[in-house]
């Protein structure tokens, strides 16, 4: 399915989201927070006019920051502050999320995941792959990884 | 015009949250609390209160915000009866007649009671707290 995407990193590793309706992208701000809320939500940001929850990726995926070569990061996570926020039209409810950096957008034909689901890729929250430059990029389910509980 | 409504806008650890003011019974500085080993962990006690008893709910334990107890007392009525509700501070009155955002989904479990929503109040984002869910 040809399609634009937006291509990010977040802790050393290329993902895409596949761009539904419009989109923004603002530097990092503080969200309002929510007691109770699911360990990954950041909190709350409002933006001309809207709400948006604001979803933190790398801790819904179990994502450590990058260490040294050789290394597993401890400890520091990613730098709050230099990340961006993505805010994306859901097919539900807009949302947004924290990723380490932009890289680009790009048109390009999704490929569907591999037939058979890896424990180790995130519980089926892959829904396509994309190739760019020679480098596989991970498209997410961010309906399932989100909004699974309604 | 949509009829106003007038909401108390208290304090948690530096950030707001509203409840209808119609559910607020007193506002007062905590006086004598009585240790009752009866009540659950979000309870810090029993306070007098016009002749009678209130259990008092720690807001900071129910909501897991890290902090000591607020010294505020709320008095407040909600579907169980009078309860009392220590927050940090009580900042001012809130009057508009815009109504509470609901929560965006996947936010919490939407079974949640102890909140009704979000307010808008100057560029704040302000929690608006369920009385009757409190408890």
């Amino acid at each position: 399915m040809t399609g634009r995407y937006l291509l990010f990193l977040l802790c050393g590793q290329l993902f895409g989201a596949r761009l539904e309706g419009a989109l923004e992208i603002l530097p990092w701000r503080s969200a309002r927070k929510v007691p109770l809320a699911y360990t990954y939500v950041e909190g709350l940001i409002d933006y001309r006019g809207i709400l948006y929850p604001l979803f933190s990726l790398a801790q819904r995926l179990g994502l450590k920051p990058q260490g040294p070569i050789g290394f597993a990061a401890q400890g520091a996570p990613v730098q709050a502050d230099l990340q961006s926020i993505i805010l994306l039209e859901g097919k539900k409810a807009p949302f947004g999320i924290t990723v380490d950096s932009i890289v680009k957008m790009i048109q390009a034909d999704e490929v569907a995941p591999p037939p058979v689901k890896d424990p180790s890729a995130g519980d089926g929250f892959i829904r396509g792959l994309l190739y760019d430059d020679n480098k596989e990029i991970v498209l997410l389910d961010f309906e399932r990884l989100f909004f699974h509980g309604g | 015009m949509a009829e106003s409504t007038r909401f108390v806008i208290l304090s948690l650890e530096g950030d707001k949250y509203a409840i209808p003011l119609s559910s607020v019974v007193e506002i007062t500085a905590l006086q004598g609390l009585e240790r009752d080993r009866n009540l659950t962990e979000i309870f810090e006690g029993k306070t007098e209160f016009r002749g009678k008893r209130l259990p008092v709910v720690n807001i900071k334990k129910l909501l897991r915000v890290e902090g000591l107890p607020g010294r505020i007392l709320l008095v407040l009525k909600g579907a169980k009866g009078m309860f009392g509700l220590l927050v940090d501070a009580v900042a001012e009155i809130l009057e508009t007649d815009k109504k509470a955002v609901p929560f965006p989904s996947g936010v919490m479990n939407p079974t949640m009671a102890y909140f009704r929503g979000i307010l808008r109040h100057g560029d704040a984002l302000v929690l608006l707290l369920n009385a009757d869910g409190l408890l």
